[in-house]
């Protein structure tokens, strides 16, 4: 017994390794990647990851999926530079508008996967084409545009969100403040409240949660509202990062998303998973396609690559399983 | 049990080498090339380049709009023909669709980490790359556009831009116009009471590019037609482009039209056909040449023994139904667009820049084909299916 612990203890390990062994790599082999420039890069590129992994992390330990990630995230983002820019909202209230959108997707998501029953692959494609329509149509299949720095309306935008002055550092990346501060809270919520517990009780067996009385059906809609809302913040850290939020795009997103919290240890059959493992799992993505291009290393390299690593990556979770289950039987 | 968690910390271990191998093999691959480098840009003067670049070649990203068009490829030949005549390394990278704005933007700012001397750069969108263009003006590295370029820069950061200029590249099928003998023969035999017409359809009078072939081919096949009937030529057809004249010998008339929509088009070229002397046509872009080839039976009037076999049409653009038309000898030839030398000049006006050389906007010109020329090398190159 005491020899499992310690081997389980070393696959913990596994994934902040691999992240160290990547990023040492990239600055042996690369250009120049050992670099405050490429440290920004990879942290700018990794925020609206992040936020769309620690809401899918939530779902994904309840034993479910969100295919809608991406294309919510979009619809997000588009709403809310279309409140802003056409029909002259202030910001405050956009940003607001893209975190509803957010809410009212993963709400309607709940609702399908917990009331009426429809897997989660299934309601979730279903939002995720009707989220990618929608923005289209009320934007008009018009691209749409956050305000850029230099604006004199909503200018902070981009200081708020993603750099600005600070600390002496011209472009300090102000982004990482709001990645930590909601990885915390995400921990938080998952680790030390009711509400984690119970995420993890239905994750490992819904059907003895039920019968131990705990309202399934009510917690699932508040697991997907919850990541609906990180899905619109995550929209609105997208628009800080790029600007222009183009209709009809944001397939594909989910799986960055996915991909970080799969690497970073949460299993795709539910009930296990930590919020840090997602948080490392975003940034093995971000430091692996960075050291790519740094490489350059065409587009299709870092896709295929990337593919690779998700694949490695649920390898591992198999075995991670099989090695629980066997813990579980001795 | 433990042989399985053995087998799976292999297995990752075994992944990160497998990436590094490759990450690794490719990198030996570029800077095994690199010692050849001591060669100077054969075109500047050796005094204009940089001080420390003794024997480091000047690195000059080239961020493209796309990757997977023919066009684009015949744009990175381009850029590839330039780097090695001028002897510096270009990294030539694109997203995979023009919709990736986000991939866009991490690209040029993973190369923008790297500190180049300049860079070449068509933006998906110019909002995006704001503050990359501020930081590149503000560190002096000078941007070159090409393609669409760096529409609406404020930053003063894109110094020039190697593109089409459409009104050139369309004067170029008025001058082949001038030159078609069975056409110049029905110019000059022409009278006010029967009139020749040339016509020039396109799909709208909206967008910069259309509109610009648009004036440049009026305003050159007015210019020749003026030649051979002083005095006698009339444009007509859209309020945008009249110059109407009393008793004209020679009508040019420029159909445009009512939406962008191939059937749009073809009702456009089928009121153009009815017209009594028509002579000529030219088609402004591939939108016009579909839109056309609808009217006249998918190009089989042209042929021979067909109802408009005497016709000599002009397109502009490739694609495949063009491109067949041009090699059945339906359409007297084409124009296309120089992607090649889009590349070439913006590599080549990016070096010029890193060196501190002034450089201006350059038009990258046009080329003709026809049925002759359409299978060469060159010219294969540049017309995309």
């Amino acid at each position: 017994m005491k020899l499992n612990e310690k081997k389980i203890d070393m696959q913990k390990v596994l994934a902040p390794a691999a992240l160290v062994i990547l990023y040492v790599f990239f600055s042996v082999v690369g250009d120049g990647f050992l670099s405050m420039t490429v440290f920004k890069n990879i942290l700018e590129s990794s925020y609206y990851i992040g936020f769309m992994a620690f809401g899918v992390t939530f779902i994904i330990i309840t034993g479910g999926i969100d295919l809608s990630l991406g294309t919510v995230m979009m619809c997000a983002a588009l709403l809310g530079a279309y409140t802003f820019k056409q029909l002259h909202f202030p910001l405050i209230v956009s940003l607001l508008v893209a975190v509803l959108v957010g809410a009212v997707f993963g709400f309607l998501n709940g609702v399908m996967v917990a009331k009426l029953k429809l897997p989660p692959f299934i309601a979730t494609l279903g939002t995720m084409m009707m989220s990618q329509g929608f923005g289209s149509i009320i934007t008009k299949v018009q691209s749409q545009t956050w305000p850029t720095a230099t604006e004199p309306v909503g200018g902070w935008f981009k200081k708020v969100f993603i750099r600005a002055d600070l600390f002496g550092v011209k472009g300090f990346p102000v982004g990482v403040f709001w990645l930590i501060g909601f990885f915390v809270i995400a921990a938080l919520i998952l680790h030390k409240t009711k509400f984690g517990r119970y995420v993890f009780a239905i994750g490992s067996n819904e059907e003895a949660a039920r019968l131990s009385g705990i309202n399934v059906d009510n917690w699932k809609i508040a697991v997907y509202t919850l990541s609906g809302i990180f899905v619109g913040l995550s929209g609105i850290m997208y628009a800080a990062a790029y600007t222009t939020i183009t209709p009809g795009t944001g397939n594909g997103q989910e799986m960055n998303g996915i991909t970080g919290v799969v690497i970073g240890g949460t299993s795709m059959s539910g009930g296990s998973g930590t919020m840090v493992g997602t948080l490392i799992g975003v940034f093995i993505m971000s430091v692996l396609k960075t050291g790519l291009s740094n490489l350059n290393l065409q587009a299709p390299w870092q896709t295929f690559f990337t593919g690779l690593v998700v694949i490695g990556a649920v390898l591992l979770d198999i075995q991670r399983t099989k090695a629980a289950n066997r813990v579980k039987k001795s | 049990m433990n042989k399985k968690r053995l087998f799976a910390a292999i297995l990752s271990a075994a992944m990160m080498l497998s990436l590094a191998a490759c990450g690794g093999g490719d990198k030996g691959g570029t800077s095994g090339s690199q010692p050849s480098g001591g060669s100077q840009p054969s075109g500047g003067s050796s005094t204009s380049q940089p001080s420390g670049g003794d024997g480091e070649k000047i690195f000059i990203p080239v961020m493209a709009k796309g990757f997977q068009h023919q066009f684009w490829q015949a744009v990175k030949q381009g850029a590839d023909a330039a780097a090695a005549d001028l002897g510096v390394e270009i990294y030539f990278d694109g997203p995979g669709s023009e919709t990736e704005i986000d991939k866009q933007v991490n690209m040029v700012k993973d190369q923008m980490a790297k500190n180049p001397k300049a860079m070449a750069l068509a933006a998906l969108s110019t909002d995006a790359v704001k503050e990359i263009l501020a930081e590149c003006a503000e560190k002096n590295i000078p941007v070159i556009g090409f393609d669409s370029g760096v529409p609406d820069d404020t930053s003063g950061a894109v110094k020039a831009t190697a593109a089409t200029n459409n009104e050139a590249a369309a004067a170029l099928a008025a001058e082949k116009f001038g030159e078609h003998e069975g056409l110049v023969a029905k110019m000059q035999a022409a009278t006010s009471a029967e009139p020749v017409v040339i016509g020039c359809i396109s799909q709208d009078a909206v967008s910069a590019s259309v509109t610009g072939r648009t004036i440049g081919f009026v305003n050159k096949m007015a210019e020749i037609a003026e030649k051979y009937q002083p005095g006698k030529v009339s444009i007509e057809g859209h309020t945008l482009w009249e110059k109407k004249v009393a008793d004209p010998a020679i009508i040019i008339r420029v159909e445009i039209s009512a939406t962008t929509e191939a059937t749009a088009v073809q009702t456009a070229a089928t009121s153009l056909l009815g017209a009594k002397g028509l002579a000529a046509v030219f088609c402004s872009n591939e939108g016009a040449v579909t839109g056309f080839l609808a009217a006249v039976s998918d190009g089989e009037d042209l042929a021979e023994g067909g109802r408009y076999a005497d016709l000599v049409v002009a397109g502009f653009d490739a694609g495949a139904a063009q491109k067949n038309a041009v090699r059945q000898g339906w359409f007297y030839g084409s124009v296309t667009q120089d992607p090649y030398q889009i590349g070439y000049k913006a590599v080549e006006m990016a070096v010029k820049a890193a060196n501190g050389e002034a450089v201006s906007d350059v038009d990258t010109g046009a080329q003709w084909y026809n049925a002759e020329n359409i299978d060469d090398e060159m010219i294969a190159l540049l017309v995309y299916d």
